[in-house]
């Protein structure tokens, strides 16, 4: 009976706090006995004062207590914390724990070191796949695909074919997890097993390459899985294809090849008896796949919107063959149905679909909108007049659909018409034909939208000004200025905003006048146009509004506008706006700042990094990619190695991404290690355009093998005979994980690179996994 | 519902900060997976009005009230108006038979109040006031029902009361032809019926807007929540709560629940369907 232990919570809580400032070796040993406390606060404090006062005696007397205090999960995870708050290296006493004598102790140490994402455990976990306790090995299973061991593979393989399902199951999904495709042929003789069947196939899917498909396909004809959890499978790894080496349609390409009469009906029973997600995947496998049953079951499903995209697709690839049943569809009752129906006969582009189209432009707005879309796309000529009409539609979403339409068509009388619709006595048609002749400044029309600029009608003027610098005519310039001056204010902005588009230095005193607009939105698109412009001369007039304007948003635009025209000076006004308290201004202020190439801009930059909102940080990291600096390099670095914020570390990634440098590209390498953000590193990479790819390969003689293995993955997403030329080399490379990586990734390429190299590594690599690997690759190509 | 088209371009920067900013003043919520659902609606309307970005749209709207027409209009395009009449009927025969006699009979010479919170085009308080004019309320007691929406539109449409064939669906026949006559292809509804509802447009989000609604002891506010974020389904539901006497009934559309929110209400199976109760 201890001293704690007669207390009530409040009291044990004070004594903690008060033992906390005292620090002696009797003490610590009430510290670590009330982290087995019933209370969560009292172990949390006591994990507080034990971290703080962290001395050797204390850490002598945590370890202790690690191995006596066996059957406590809360001792052992208050010590972890304890160890971990203090920064001190936990990974080596877990892993001495692995070996201690008590079966609880180690299934505790396999758990924890399962949360450290700590690689040094994982040559001891895989060692504890031969724990005599089942539970030990249980533990060790799940912690090893917790930390993505590629290393444990093989002898995860090994747990799975002993089929014995209590660590199979989980030997299965930690290989899922770990992804290491080396396992797929070892994982597809357990299709065989009632008990395992399910779990393989997910793991396939998750892992698999082209060679599961048929396997998969065969095993759904059985009928002895479930069709949702193949469908699945496929799904997920015609998925990966796609994004991996944009080759999704060749999975699809070999389900068509192996399915027959037995396996369509298997997935169409299964859409009907299936729900959610899972409707998902089946919807696409279906939409693979040709004949009447298939085409009727996906008409079905077009009212379903969980599904909406993967019925849009497939129906698409039907063709002209659904074009008849989806025109029934159009008058289904259901709205969400009428409207896929549309997209998806837009889409397919069947001419014999327009009639019905036509009708549907008399429909409510969204289903008009959704039809006069599908008309523009089909581009029959038929329904011209039907899309004219439209121009006096009362809502302005129907009418820029049909405006949008008109225009896409193409159609040779369309000047005509407009020329006539410009002195329409409807205000609406008059405002649709500026849009479409300004668009196109149909010659004969020129007078005419000057006309408009004076119309009675506020919109349609404020319309045709928009729609004037795009003229190439001496009245442009005279007219914007008067309307600048002397028009409402609609108009004015409009003036204003259209100041943009004129070319050369004319514009400047008609906006700097404008500046002093009483109305906030003239001044702010005044304010807009002068940046778009850069004026330098406007400098000054844009410090004193970004300091003093009373609408806000005029003080926005003017940030904006000084940092597109920078300087130093530019820089001395924005940088007290990076911490002024409004969002607006801030965000503005730092965007600004990272446009602006001078030297004096980076400082606040960087001090803004260390700002607290998520928000904030990704805006900072957004703004710094602007820019190209060695200090900005290394900060983004520090981003994503130290931030536990995952939006934070992908926005860093992409902002080194987007600087590009040969210093960026190194760093994305560097940072490829870390198991965290390896695949965005990838993809970051992969993303990189041609000319880099030179500093990429450079990667290939990184020290660490986990990081040349991400390389090679990064240069074979590129898909290019460059990147191919520098993938070759990693053939060669003295370890064997990157030389099947780089066989593997072959499997994908064209190998005129690799061809010697491989036929060499087939018949000589000292591996024979390798020498294996490498014949396969080779087979595959002859084939 | 996601449909490719010319979207005026966002970043996803500007798209956090437009969308913040609606689910701010009006409770819709809109993820990253249903940026092209937002830009859809909003994309016409940035074009009409000639500008250059949807970053100027953002700053038009953060820098306009939200009762100014711009607001109206986005109101309006992102509405999901999707309604009809006798729709969830179990609802509405749990109130006519067992909470309007409780209610009546609670208080028999103050009139019982009714508020549909997002009556969209109106056949839900219209579909009430059918109902209790069915079992014959209307003549035994005062009754007010009180409707409102967002959509300056909606209620627009609510007001002149003229329905089209998709409102109909689940409306038994024989009521349809009591209630409604037809003009060129649509149907009117009944003057009778119309008039006994008072419509208005009103925000949930705006506490001062619905201040003189929420203090009826029956509020429908059904599939609208559905569009909300939890947070801002919970601002909401607490001023009802706030505002409701007791007892008060609240009623929300069959894939909604408080389930996940913290609220005082209490779930009570009621005749056929569920009401949230505040005690
Ligand atoms: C699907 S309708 C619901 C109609 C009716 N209650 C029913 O269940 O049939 C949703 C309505 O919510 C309205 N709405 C959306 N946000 C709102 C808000 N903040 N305040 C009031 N109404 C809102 C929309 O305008 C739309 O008309």
């Amino acid at each position: 009976m201890s001293l704690l232990a007669s207390l009530d919570e409040a009291a044990r809580l004070r004594v903690i706090k008060e033992l906390a400032d005292e620090q002696s070796g009797e003490q610590t040993g009430i510290l670590i006995e009330a982290l087995n406390d019933e209370s969560w606060q009292v172990r949390r404090a006591a994990v507080d004062a034990l971290a703080r006062s962290c001395r050797p005696e204390t850490l002598a007397a945590l370890i202790a207590a690690f191995r006596e205090q066996q059957h406590s999960l809360s001792v052992i995870n208050g010590v972890l914390q304890v160890l971990s708050l203090a920064e001190i290296d936990v990974i080596t006493p877990l892993v001495e724990l692995l070996s201690a004598h008590d079966a609880d102790l180690r299934v505790s140490a396999a758990l924890a070191l399962g949360d450290q994402n700590d690689p040094r455990a994982i040559p001891a976990l895989i060692g504890a796949l031969r724990d005599p306790d089942t539970n030990v090995r249980y533990h060790a299973i799940e912690a090893l695909g917790k930390l993505r061991a590629t290393e444990a593979t093989d002898d995860l393989l090994g747990v799975a074919e002993s089929r014995n399902f209590f660590l199979a199951f989980p030997a299965l999904e930690a290989l899922a997890r770990i992804g290491d495709q080396r396992g797929a042929s070892r994982i597809v003789p357990l299709l065989e097993n009632d008990m395992l069947r399910v779990p393989a196939v997910e793991t396939l899917g998750q892992l698999g390459d082209e060679q599961v498909v048929k396997p998969l396909v065969e095993l759904l004809q059985t009928g002895r899985a479930p069709a949702s959890s193949i469908a699945r499978a496929l799904a997920t790894l015609h998925e990966r294809y796609e994004r991996s080496y944009g080759e999704g349609e060749f999975i699809a390409d070999l389900v068509r090849r192996f399915i027959d009469d037995s396996g369509i009906r298997r997935l169409l029973d299964g859409l009907d008896e299936t729900h959610g997600q899972d409707v998902r995947a089946l919807t696409l496998i279906v939409g693979w796949l040709h004949g009447p049953t298939v085409e009727r079951a996906l008409v079905r499903l077009l009212g379903d919107t969980t599904v909406r995209r993967e019925v849009l697709a497939a129906l698409v690839r039907q063709g002209a063959r659904v074009t008849r049943q989806l025109v029934a569809q159009l008058d289904a009752v259901d709205a969400e149905t009428r409207q896929a129906a549309a997209v998806a006969l837009g889409r397919i582009g069947d001419a014999s679909a327009v009639p019905a189209l036509i009708r549907l432009l008399e429909e409510d707005d969204d289903l008009a909108i959704t039809a006069a879309r599908a008309l523009a796309a089909i581009g029959d000529r038929r329904a011209f007049d039907a899309l004219l009409h439209q121009l006096e539609h009362p809502t302005s979403a129907v009418r820029q659909a049909a405006i949008a339409a008109l225009n896409s068509l193409g159609h040779p009388a369309l000047p005509k018409h407009v020329k006539r619709l410009l002195s329409d006595s409807n205000r609406l048609v008059r405002e649709s034909a500026v849009r479409i002749a300004g668009y196109f400044g149909f010659e004969e029309c020129v007078n005419l939208l000057f006309e408009r600029c004076a119309d009675d009608d506020e919109r349609v003027r404020r319309v045709a000004i928009e729609h004037l610098p795009y003229l190439e005519d001496e009245r442009v310039l005279p007219m914007l200025a008067s309307a600048l001056r002397y028009e409402t204010p609609q108009v004015r902005a409009a003036a204003a905003r259209a100041f943009a588009h004129i070319e050369g230095g004319e514009s400047l005193p008609y906006l700097l006048t404008a500046l002093g607009d009483p109305d906030p939105w003239v001044r702010y698109f005044a304010v807009s146009s002068l940046g778009r412009h850069a004026f330098p001369e406007a400098l000054a007039a844009l410090s004193q509004l970004a300091q003093y304007d009373p609408a806000n948003q005029v003080r926005v635009a003017a940030l904006k506008a000084l940092g597109q025209i920078g300087g130093m000076r530019a820089v001395a006004v924005l940088a007290p706006f990076t911490s002024c308290g409004d969002a607006d201004l801030e965000r503005t202020a730092l965007q600004a700042l990272g446009r602006v190439g001078h030297p004096d801009a980076l400082p606040p930059l960087l001090a803004a990094l260390g700002s607290p909102g998520i928000e904030r940080r990704v805006e900072v990291i957004e703004a710094l990619s602007m820019r190209r600096e060695t200090a900005i390099v290394e900060a983004l670095q520090l981003e994503v190695t130290s931030s536990h914020e995952q939006r934070v570390k992908q926005a860093a990634i992409a902002a080194l991404l987007r600087i590009g440098t040969a210093e960026a590209v190194a760093t994305l390498i560097a940072l490829s290690d870390d198991r965290a953000c390896r695949e965005e590193c990838i993809t970051a990479l992969a993303s990189l355009d041609a000319s880099k790819i030179e500093w990429i390969a450079r990667g290939l003689e990184h020290p660490r093998t986990t990081v040349r293995c991400a390389i090679v993955e990064a240069l074979a997403r590129m898909r290019s005979p460059h990147a191919s030329e520098q993938l070759a080399r990693a053939l060669d490379d003295a370890e064997p994980a990157v030389r099947l990586a780089a066989i593997s990734a072959f499997g994908h390429l064209s190998i005129s690179h690799a061809e010697y190299k491989l036929a060499h590594l087939a018949l000589r690599d000292s591996i024979p996994a390798v020498r294996r690997a490498a014949q396969v690759a080779l087979q595959q190509k002859v084939r | 519902m996601q449909y490719p088209s010319e979207h005026v371009p966002i970043s996803d920067g500007t798209f956090t900060l437009l969308r913040n900013l609606i689910h701010e003043r009006i409770g819709l919520y809109y993820d990253m997976s249903r940026r092209d659902v937002l830009m859809d609606r909003l994309s016409p309307r940035i074009i009409e009005l000639g500008l250059g970005s949807s970053l100027d749209y953002y700053y038009l709207l953060k820098y306009s009230d939200t009762e100014s027409q711009e607001w109206s209009y986005v109101v309006d395009v992102l509405s999901v108006p999707e309604t009809y009449f006798w729709r969830e009927m179990d609802q509405v025969q749990a109130l006519v038979e067992y909470l309007v006699p409780k209610l009546v009979a609670a208080k028999p010479d103050s009139p019982l109040r009714i508020w549909s919170a997002a009556c969209a085009t109106g056949e839900e308080p219209l579909t009430i006031a059918m109902a209790l004019n069915e079992a014959g309320w209307f003549d035994r007691t005062a009754i007010e029902i009180n409707a409102s929406d967002a959509s300056p539109r909606a209620i627009a449409k609510a007001r002149q009361g003229l329905y089209r064939e998709r409102s109909f669906r689940s409306l038994p026949r024989t009521l349809w032809d009591r209630y409604f006559v037809e003009r060129n292809g649509v149907w009117q509804i009944s003057p009778e019926i119309h008039s006994r509802v008072r419509w208005a447009v009103a925000n949930l989000m705006a506490p001062h807007e619905i201040a003189g609604f929420a203090n009826a002891p029956i509020i429908f506010c059904r599939n609208v929540f559905l569009y909300f974020s939890q947070e801002a389904m919970s601002i909401v539901v607490h001023h009802f709560y706030h505002c409701m006497p007791a007892p008060g009934f609240l009623f929300l559309g069959a894939a909604e629940s408080l389930l996940r929110i913290n609220t005082p209400f209490e779930l009570q199976e009621i005749g056929q369907s569920f009401v949230y109760v505040k005690r």
